[in-house]
């Protein structure tokens, strides 16, 4: 027991937000750099049922148990559960169609591509067997599981820490990070008008119909790693790992509302003028956020130009101008997020441009 | 099974049922085509789209998962009242009260797993590449119905009028006050006057248009309970409706050329 | 027979190919401009003219029931106000945080505000200085009515970072 407590709070301490985030992405290069070894059969067995010994052993510590059996968080573990099965699928088949098509090969899916199938029964009795399944396993859940309802609305007391539903727990942790209008307002359209945009962008024929990864190894990788771990993986990050007055909690850590945080933050412009240039903020609003706006536009209006003659030349001459502007903004408006947070860890910063009187805080 | 027979020879099944029973190629063909449900779908598949481990049924499932919540919460209305005064009691009674009281249950557990569904089958649509050419569009009407299954959820969110309820929406809704130029704490808004009018307050910003008051109260909860319960459904289902078509139009589940 | 032009019916009509097409644009400019205006109609809809929200203006006792140097929480649960007294000066701070609208809580101990959704926390007087909260706590109006009670106006409010809690009106002095 002595020795359980003792990796327990080692885990705490080696899971805060930082490292939270650090490891996600360490892992999720690794789970593209290794396709090849870990979707083989024994070894994905192996991490599988690692997983389920992690999880049975976490369960045995009662915070831990707290959190996973809120009613409304058991879909997380169910998205996780599926969504760690279906990548294992999908890469799995991309590392056999990649080999395949190395070999000149047809890939498993264009072997059958050719051949058709009727309806009835080849579909619709499958449609109908997940119908029942799905309903059976509903009716489970419904049975086992009441629905939440807690105190009666009450405007004046806040339940601490208030969360969103689950699905929107990324949003909210950008919050953090980000002033309402953009996490809010801004990301959320770009976010919406950016999935619009993938097919008008994705000027890469290759891969229509079939699993692969070398045919497209950029796509895959920047999609993936905006829901994983910006989205599945932040959702994770609020649901477990924030507690009362949103501060970070680890898996096993006791809700303490005393829990005591710094959390000052200073701007950019505090940073500019008071330290690097030790004189006081100028009056002029202007003048005072002139380094947050030179930042922000060396970033938006710089950087794409930039980047076109280095590291995204192939893509720029692929595409033509006005669809690489649109793939380099997004992808810079995505790429904003881990920035902000790695600032904020590592600088305290708050705001790059601060201007509260208007509203105006990036 | 002569018994069965007989019944199948009837004047009434027959009326129903226009082909034999689907044992051979053509009765198959004429099952799916003369059942006005089951012509969703075409006469013939590509064999790699019918795979499970290549749709993942996904889609199908979300579109299961979707009739299952429309079924569900139309029974639901039968006993709630969407009024400050009775709405939490309403939800407790579904709970204590009322006969088979997992009706809630199955609405609310089966909308969280539509979100997860409908996130699962937007993964395995861009990993297989089929929002590629010529399926563009089909792509962009998923985006839509996407944002609108979450819309769903989340005024769904507000209906039991409890802690959770009202304090989820109030933090989701008070980013409306935050939109350039249209709410009030928005940047830019502050610009928008008629001489010193400001045309942009706390009572004239899109939340306040959202939420029908300046806070979270019985104007919101009527409100959210009309956009989940028709509104948004019916964007939705006319949606679908395009989706399905557009498959089927733009050659079927995607497939290697 | 063969000079002479049959009339056509755009002469006829006096239709010419200009004024065809004025007739058609206009025809089109009010048809789009009635969809806009029906559409704007339809959106004023969802503006209503009556709220039914508590009064914004209220009596909250005499100032001397609120001793020096405390934040007093008694009316937070029904018009959503502290009331902070700091020595001679009396403020009403509007609990409700100016990041995403929370009510915060007063940790006695710790002498702050402290914001259950995002960790905003805030200073006696309002100002912020931790989380994501983007500006101080606002004020709202008070004064002495003639029955020597304070009286709370809610729908005038003072924000520090516009420079308003300098105006006579946000705060009261008790001689
Ligand atoms: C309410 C939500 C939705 C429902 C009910 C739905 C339903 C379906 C169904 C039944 C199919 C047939 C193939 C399959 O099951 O995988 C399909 C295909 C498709 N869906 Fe959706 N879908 C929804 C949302 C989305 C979203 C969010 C996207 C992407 C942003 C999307 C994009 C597509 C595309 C591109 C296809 C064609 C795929 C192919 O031909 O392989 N759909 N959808
Ligand atoms: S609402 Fe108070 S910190 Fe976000």
């Amino acid at each position: 027991m002595e020795f359980a407590e003792k990796i327990k709070h080692f885990l705490d301490w080696l899971l805060g937000p930082v490292t939270f985030f650090l490891f996600s992405v360490i892992g999720f290069g690794a789970m593209i750099a290794f396709r090849g070894w870990w979707t083989r059969t024994p070894v994905a067995l192996s991490l599988f049922g690692l997983s389920v010994v992690v999880f049975l052993l976490s369960m045995t510590d009662a915070q831990f148990r707290v959190i996973i059996e809120k009613p409304d968080n058991i879909p997380i573990v169910i998205m996780l559960c599926s969504i760690g099965f279906l990548l294992w699928l999908a890469f799995r088949k991309m590392a056999i169609n990649d080999g395949l098509i190395e070999q000149g090969l047809p890939t498993i899916e264009a072997r059958e591509s050719k051949k058709r199938v009727m309806c009835w029964p080849d579909l619709i009795y499958s449609e109908f067997l997940i119908a029942i399944l799905v309903t059976i396993a509903l009716l489970w859940w419904a049975i086992e599981i009441k629905a939440p309802l807690e105190e009666p609305a009450n405007p004046a007391v806040t339940p601490n820490p208030s969360k969103a539903p689950w699905y929107f727990l990324g949003l909210q942790e950008m919050l953090v990070y980000y002033d309402p209008w953009l996490a809010g307002v801004v990301f959320p359209t770009l976010i919406i008008g950016g999935l619009q945009a993938i097919p008008y962008i994705d000027m890469n024929t290759k891969g229509n119909g079939y699993f692969t990864f070398k045919e497209r190894p950029f796509a895959i990788t920047v999609y993936l790693f905006g829901f994983i771990v910006l989205w599945v993986l932040l959702i994770m990050l609020g649901t477990f790992l924030r507690g009362p007055n949103w501060s970070f909690f680890g898996f096993f850590e006791y809700w303490d509302i005393h829990k005591l945080t710094s959390l000052n933050n200073v701007n950019l412009s505090e940073y500019f003028w008071n330290t690097w240039l030790g004189m006081p903020l100028p009056e002029n609003i202007f003048l005072r956020e002139l380094p947050g706006f030179a930042v922000v536009i060396f970033y938006f209006a710089a950087l794409p130009p930039i980047l076109a003659n280095t590291v995204f030349k192939r893509f720029f001459i692929e595409c033509g101008f006005i669809r690489y502007n649109v793939m380099a903004n997004l992808f810079l408006f995505m790429a904003a997020l881990p920035i902000k947070m790695a600032l904020r860890w590592l600088f305290n910063l708050k705001y790059i441009v601060g201007i509260p009187e208007w509203f105006f805080n990036i | 099974m002569a018994l069965f027979k007989n019944l199948t020879e009837t004047q009434i099944w027959k009326s129903i049922f226009r082909h034999k029973y689907p044992d051979n190629t053509r009765d198959q063909a004429l099952a799916v085509l003369s059942n006005v449900f089951l012509h969703l779908h075409p006469i013939k598949v590509r064999k790699s789209g019918v795979r499970m481990s290549f749709t993942w049924c996904m889609g199908g499932v979300t579109f299961f998962l979707f009739l299952v919540e429309t079924i569900t919460g139309i029974l639901l209305m039968f006993y709630f009242r969407p009024v400050v005064e009775y709405a939490f009691n309403d939800m407790k009674d579904l709970r204590e009260v009322t006969p088979m009281g997992i009706m809630r249950e199955l609405h609310r557990w089966g909308a969280h797993l539509m979100v997860i569904t409908v996130w699962l089958h937007m993964l395995r649509v861009f990993l297989t590449g089929s929002y590629k050419p010529p399926r563009e569009f089909n792509w962009n009407v998923g985006v839509i119905l996407l944002v609108l299954t979450l819309l769903l959820s989340f005024t769904g969110y507000l209906l039991p009028w409890d802690q959770l309820a009202i304090w989820a929406v109030t933090v989701g809704t008070n980013m409306a006050r935050a939109t350039p130029l249209l709410g009030h704490e928005g940047p830019g808004a502050a610009l928008l006057t008629l001489g010193d009018i400001p045309i942009i307050t706390a009572g004239s910003d899109v939340r306040f248009g959202l939420l029908g008051g300046t806070v979270v109260g019985p104007a919101t909860l009527m409100r959210f309970y009309v956009l989940h319960c028709v509104f948004i459904p019916m964007i939705a289902g006319v949606l679908m409706a395009v989706h399905f078509w557009r498959v089927r139009k733009d050659g079927g589940i995607s497939g290697p050329l | 027979m063969a000079s002479t032009t049959p009339p056509t019916r755009t002469a006829n009509a006096q239709l010419t190919r200009r004024s065809f097409l004025e007739s058609v644009s206009t025809g089109w400019f009010i048809f789009t401009a009635a969809c806009i205006a029906g559409l704007s109609a339809t959106a004023r809809f969802f503006f209503p003219n009556d709220l039914f929200e508590p009064p914004t203006r209220f009596k909250i006792g005499l100032p001397e029931n609120y001793a020096p140097n405390s934040v007093d929480e008694n009316w937070k649960a029904k018009y959503r106000i502290w009331v902070v007294r700091d020595g001679e000066k009396i403020v009403i701070l509007n609990a409700t945080c100016t990041h995403l609208g929370c009510t915060p809580n007063w940790l006695l101990t710790e002498g702050k505000f402290k914001c259950p959704c995002h960790g905003s926390g805030f200073y006696r007087d309002g100002i912020n200085f931790e989380g994501p909260a983007p500006r101080p706590l606002e004020r709202f109006k008070l004064s002495l009515a003639a029955d020597g009670q304070i009286e709370v106006d809610k729908s005038r409010k003072y924000q520090k970072e516009l420079g308003q809690w300098n105006d006579p009106d946000s705060f009261l002095k008790i001689s």
